[in-house]
């Protein structure tokens, strides 16, 4: 912690090497009481006296409570029976651990004293980019970083708000990016980052190094972070100095929603993804049709969502798809777009005939369902109809168009039902059929890309990533999205055979389990409700990695596993726009954590304060997050563990 | 059983009706009456018995623009598709059309039966129409007729005048609950009067378990006029039935319209016979483990509302937090609450009070005792009055309580009553007329009080030894002068109500709580043999079965979530002794931000089992229920959805 202070004892006494005896003496003098200032600034804080300068800024408040940092904690105190006035955030932020949510994997070393700010006093220097494109998304992010904090400030409560906070710093922001001018967020984009913070002058001046845009902004998230608002002072306040470096464990850090069994209007999706920034996730996996509902209205294939949406206002136009894009975008997040197929399709796809194009679909709405699908309604492609791959390759140029995103699609393909295909195809192997769609569906994908396959290319598991047709899907090509449970043997097959993938196990990470079945006939809906404890240590690359079964004998060694990160699953049978947030938050936060940081930390204390404050962070942002314990655990650190 | 009430029903309905046509002939005579009795509380009806005639000619126009009420339709702006169109199948539900159809299509006249509006659709197709909880008997017309809000009035000659005032607030949110529809803009104005004449027989104004809620609605459409006609025995009943009317009615406006055009339409024709299977149909909530604001319970009571819940138990504080503000001793919230800001100021509980009683609600106010009871009553030492209570957040909690932080109240310590007594006077003055005190009296946890030598002293000079025993000994002397501080405090003995717990065990129970007394609340699983065995002895019992009507199970632990489903499917046992039930929203894992939508719709659910306790399963209710969930998002809740959209769309095709 006290490796700044010295770094400016050395330069100091560098620069003064030639001078005289006397002057170096006093030089080193000077550096000395320079380094034990700077000591005095990250110094753990145990003084109460310390507190004062912050206490001055709550001159005629009269709060409740008082924290005070004792052994590493705050200790809530009647404010009536102590000297010292210090709210709870601002007791959190100064005492022992970081409040940073996900966790930086380097190294970090905080402040223990605190500074009055106003959201209006920050400004943006872009020091270095590599293209103006990229300086532009700077600008951009940094204005919304900017209204992040002046929502902040707003939610200061009217009581304690008040009119003059006095002297505030202003935060200058130098920005460095030395890497790719592309702000798009890549399979290899180089997501670290390196911030610091330090006193100048009457300013603090933060300095931000990254190789890429979304690294970049994830330096911004992180300074967010280290300001608070104090609601005794009514202002927002910073940490005096820090330097943090940081980088992601796992490349893919994502969320799915499902927007077709409920609709959900743009704006909550725009606050879910200013929601996933907040805690650094990446991939906005968006399933944005299934056979219940197609509300995306493309241009190249206006009739799906005429055919398919629930009404005239549960669509998304292209305007809208671009918002949210744009959105995503500048907080660092790829939005990958999921037209499920060629299971999970419905009304959307019924209207070929009329067209003149044939069956487009088989077995849409067939009765009894249970026979022909997994939920009710029913609905498949038809593999055997041109148009369709043309089609397809319509809406995905459209998809790759809108989104920006290239390098990854995500196919869906899951839970085909073969005896609906068996119905109408007696003469082809149901297994053989969706072999060939799948690549079929790939060429589509390919002329849709202008002739390149993208980089990875996802499945969801299914019996087609079982062996034997496992080993027909080319790995250069494919990535598997394995949804199966984590103990299932096929989820660890497709792991095992050295595939790229995404964890979304549906035993940990599925958000929409626990609720019971929707329908009166079966049960089948997977339970119980998964805790964000649960959730936050779910480990599968430890628990079960590869190495587990090295050695044993009977077992072929397995090529190293290759899991480019996970997803939680926000299934939406049981979930409209009212609940969205509470269910979804702070679960995904934890999953955030887990893929960003992947501590060996098991939900543990710390982490418990640390979600606590996060969540918090959340709703100060408008996010309907729900809690994790009482409030009285929130006032009582520690003590409810 | 049922049969004969039924015939009872319909035969106090033939009298009632009778007496419809009486003040049907002499309204005129009552106009005049009201004249001159100058009450203002009549002013309305009065200026519509003026105007009467300019009303009557101007629906005989509208009546003839009716047929051709499509064509300002054709002016709207473009609308994407699809739009769907609804045809009420008999026996099946609301069929959602094959091919989306264009809106305000000309050229395709409107079959009967046929309906843009999902909502319109569910209001008159089926037996039950869009009715939730359903009531007892209900005939409905098929057709509808459009209305607007602001033609909306009242006729209260026929309500005692001591609870007029009570009655005209409780119209006074009908026309708003109607605006909701559209979402508080009914564009399509129609001058159609829609007169509603209330007739109240009894004056009360106290809601009790004594009141009687039946009543009945009568709805025609009459020579350009909608009239309907409510006959109650008292105001809540005729609240309810106000409730009833609000549901005749839905929106034209297709779900997911772009558009903003709007109109109301009425069920034509409606005759409707109602009361509720139990006496108390209760919510409670939690707001000391989180602070709920106001604003949000008071959305939830709108809630309550529109399902004819009629209690709303707060269970205002626990061992966490006192938001509670007592005038008398102000140390509670000043030690107890989360923050200044975080209190529910006196004016604040009054104001919730009257606002619940509007809605048809009695508020029960539970002060949890002698457990769940710390922050708050930790201030006795500073003032001098040694310890109110006893292990107050203590470290570590376990030995000491059920869960953090630890705290119950020091029976030992007589200043402890004085200031219990103090509060319950505050509470009898925030409930007004026949108050309703919840005692609270469950998780006693012996090693708390065993832990502390006053205590062990007290019960040593008392004669009660330190065993189980000599603690349910100590525990009922706490009860029995807790009661006797309640009835010093409303100088009567009111029945209180209290938890079940080891005191209540059915070896103990008769031992220490008087029947006539107390209303075992009881929260035991459905396993429990408990809820039988005080009902054999005779005790009056509000059943919240804790496996099934607990909100947060599900969130924490080895709970299991109940959904609507299954909460729907729970029958309370038939019998005298049972008042009710009630639904419990625990907030260790809920504040404001996940309050809706842990409560809602679930708890409509329960509602309607507590008011029509239906034979019918889930298979015939989930249907209405979506209505029903579709009028709360429509009055600014935000529940849960019950499935997808598409099986709202397609009645009893995801089965």
């Amino acid at each position: 912690m006290s490796r700044w202070g010295e770094a400016l004892g050395r330069g100091a006494s560098a620069q003064f090497a030639r001078v005289g005896r006397m002057r170096r003496a006093l030089v080193i003098l000077a550096a000395v009481a320079c380094t034990a200032a700077a000591l005095l600034y990250w110094r753990q804080q145990t003084d109460e006296g310390m507190h004062r300068p912050l206490h001055s800024l709550y001159a005629g408040v009269e709060p409740q409570w008082s924290w005070i940092c004792q052994q590493d904690r705050c200790e809530r105190f009647l404010a009536s029976e102590t000297n010292v006035l210090q709210s709870l955030p601002t007791c959190n932020m100064l005492c022992s651990s970081t409040q940073l949510w996900p966790q930086p994997t380097g190294r970090v070393s905080l402040a223990t004293a605190a500074v009055p700010v106003r959201a209006n006093g920050f400004s943006l220097h872009v020091i270095a980019s590599p293209s103006s494109l990229v300086t532009e998304h700077l600008h951009e992010a940094f204005a919304l970083f900017k209204e992040d904090l002046t929502k902040l400030e707003r939610s200061a409560g009217s009581d304690s708000r008040r009119g003059d906070i006095g002297y505030t710093r202003n935060v200058l922001v130098h920005i460095f990016v030395n890497g790719t001018g592309d702000p798009r967020l890549r399979l290899d984009t180089d997501e670290s980052y390196k911030l610091s913070l330090k006193p100048a002058g009457h300013n603090l001046v933060v300095d931000i190094t990254a190789h890429s845009f979304p690294g970049a902004r994830h330096g911004f998230e992180t300074l967010s972070q280290i300001i608070w608002l104090d609601p005794y002072a009514g202002s927002l306040l910073i940490l005096e100095a820090a330097t943090i470096n940081d980088a992601p464990k796992f490349s893919y850090r994502g969320l799915l929603l499902d927007t077709a069994r409920n609709y959900f209007p743009v704006n909550e999706i725009i606050r879910t993804i200013d929601a996933m920034a907040s805690c650094k996730l990446n991939t906005f996996h968006w399933h944005v049709s299934d056979s219940q509902s197609f509300p995306l209205k493309l241009d190249s294939a206006p009739q799906l969502a005429q055919y398919g949406a629930y009404g005239p206002g549960a669509i998304y136009t292209v305007e809208d798809v671009k918002a949210i894009v744009r959105r995503a975008k500048l907080r660092g997040i790829r939005v990958l777009i999921e037209v499920d197929a060629p299971a999970h399709v419905g009304r959307a796809w019924t209207w070929g005939p009329s067209a003149g194009l044939g069956h487009l679909a088989h077995c849409v709405e067939l009765e009894p369902w249970s026979t022909w699908c997994g939920e009710p309604p029913c609905g498949q492609l038809n593999p055997k109809n041109p148009h369709v791959y043309e089609l397809l390759e319509r809406i995905y140029a459209e998809i790759i168009q809108l989104t920006g995103v290239d390098d990854i699609f995500h196919l869906g393909g899951d839970e085909v039902s073969e005896r609906c295909w068996s119905q109408h195809f007696n003469d082809t192997d149901p297994m053989d059929l969706w072999l060939e769609f799948t690549k079929k569906a790939m060429h589509s994908l390919e002329r849709a890309n202008g002739g390149r396959a993208p980089e990875m290319t996802l499945l969801w598991s299914s019996r087609l990533t079982r062996t034997p047709y496992l080993e027909k899907l080319d790995k250069k090509r494919y990535g598997i999205h394995i949804w199966g449970a984590s103990q299932w043997q096929e989820s660890r097959a497709v792991l095992d055979a050295g595939y790229r993938s995404i964890i979304s196990h549906v035993d940990a990470w599925y958000l929409d389990c626990g609720f019971g079945s929707w329908r009166d006939s079966s049960d089948g809906h997977c339970g119980p409700y998964r805790s964000w404890q649960q959730v936050y240590e779910h480990r599968p690359w430890i628990e079960e990695g590869p190495s587990l079964t090295a050695g044993m004998p009977g077992v072929e060694p397995a090529s190293p596993w290759r899991i480019e990160g996970g997803a939680t699953c926000q299934w939406t049978e049981q979930l409209g726009p009212g609940g969205l947030d509470a269910r979804v938050w702070p679960r995904t936060a934890a999953v955030a954590e887990r893929l960003w940081s992947d501590s060996n930390e098991r939900a543990e204390a710390d982490v418990y304060l640390r979600l606590d404050t996060h969540r918090t962070r959340m709703v100060a942002r408008g996010v309907r997050a729900a809690p994790l314990w009482p409030r009285w655990c929130s006032h009582n650190p520690h003590q409810c563990l | 059983m049922q049969l004969i009430s039924i015939g009872l029903i319909m035969l106090s309905a033939a009298v009632w009706e009778l007496n419809i046509i009486v003040v049907l002939k002499s309204y005129v005579c009552y106009s005049l009456y009201l004249i001159l009795c100058g009450e203002t509380a009549c002013f309305l009806s009065c200026i519509m018995a003026y105007i009467w005639p300019i009303l009557v000619i101007a629906t005989l126009h509208l009546a003839q623009c009716n047929q051709e009420e499509n064509k300002l339709e054709d002016i709207q702006p473009y609308i994407y598709q699809p739009s769907w169109m609804y045809t009420c199948v008999p026996d099946e539900g609301c069929e959602r059309s094959d091919q989306p159809e264009p809106t305000g299509n000309t050229t395709n006249p409107r079959r009967s039966q046929t309906y843009e509006s999902l909502d319109l659709c569910r209001t008159v197709c089926g037996r039950f129409g869009g009715f939730w909880p359903k009531p007892i008997t209900a005939v409905l017309s098929t057709q509808t007729v459009k209305i607007h809000p602001n033609f909306l009035r009242f006729d209260l000659v026929d309500v005692p005048a001591e609870a007029r005032q009570l009655m005209i607030q409780m119209t006074q949110l009908v026309g708003p609950n109607l605006m909701a529809e559209c979402n508080g803009n009914v564009t399509d104005l129609v001058e159609t009067p829609v007169m509603v004449y209330i007739s109240v027989k009894n004056a009360a104004t106290t809601l009790t378990w004594d009141t009687d809620e039946q009543y009945m609605l009568d709805l025609k459409v009459k020579d350009g006029e909608i009239s309907t006609h409510i006959v109650a025995e008292t105001v809540f009943g005729a609240r309810h039935a106000l409730e009833t009317f609000t549901q005749l009615v839905a929106s034209t406006r297709p779900e997911y319209s772009n558009s903003n055009a709007c109109s109301l339409r009425i069920v034509s024709g409606a005759k409707i016979r109602d009361r509720p299977v139990y006496k108390h149909r209760g919510f409670l909530l939690d707001s000391s483990r989180h602070f709920i604001p106001l604003v949000d319970i008071k959305r939830t009571l709108d809630g309550m509302a529109s399902t004819k819940l009629n209690v709303f138990h707060w269970h205002v504080t626990d061992s966490h937090s006192f938001p509670l503000e007592s005038s008398r001793v102000p140390q509670f919230t000043r030690y107890g609450a989360y923050s200044a800001e975080e209190i529910y100021t006196t004016e604040e509980v009054r104001g919730l009070v009257q606002y619940a009683k509007v809605r048809g609600i009695r508020m029960v106010i539970e002060i949890d005792s002698p457990a769940h009871a710390a922050n708050g009553w930790q201030w006795g030492k500073d003032y001098g009055f040694g310890d109110l209570a006893v292990c107050v957040n203590a470290k570590p909690w376990r030995q000491l309580c059920i869960q953090p932080p630890c705290g119950q109240l020091n029976p030992a310590n007589s200043n402890m009553y004085r200031y219990l007594k103090e509060l319950y006077q505050d509470i009898a003055d925030f409930l007004g007329e026949t108050p309703l005190l919840h005692v609270g009296g469950d998780e006693v946890f012996i090693n708390c009080w065993n832990s502390s030598q006053e205590i062990v002293t007290y019960m040593k000079n008392q004669g009660y030894d330190r065993n189980v025993e000599g603690f349910m000994q100590l525990w009922s002397e706490f009860h029995y002068k807790a009661l006797e501080a309640w009835d010093d405090v409303t100088k009567s003995s009111l029945p209180v109500m209290i938890w079940s717990s080891e005191l209540t065990q059915a070896h103990r129970i008769q031992n220490y709580l008087d029947k006539n007394r107390y209303i075992i609340e009881v929260w035991e699983p459905l396993s429990s043999p408990l809820e039988t065995m005080l009902l054999r002895m005779g005790y009056r019992i509000v059943s919240v079965p804790k496996d099934i009507w607990y909100l947060d199970h599900g969130f924490w632990g080895m709970t299991k979530y109940s959904n609507w489903r299954r909460m729907y499917s729970h029958v309370l046992p038939n019998h005298d002794g049972v008042l009710g039930g009630e639904v419990a929203m625990w907030s260790e894992y809920v504040d404001e931000n996940a309050l809706d939508t842990r409560v809602w719709p679930r708890l409509a659910a329960v509602a309607e089992r507590l008011w029509a306790n239906p034979s019918g399963g889930v298979y015939g209710a989930e249907t209405r229920l979506n209505r029903h969930r579709a009028r709360l998002i429509a009055r600014g809740l935000r529940p849960d959805a019950i499935a997808p959209q598409w099986c709202d769309q397609h009645d009893n095709r995801c089965l």
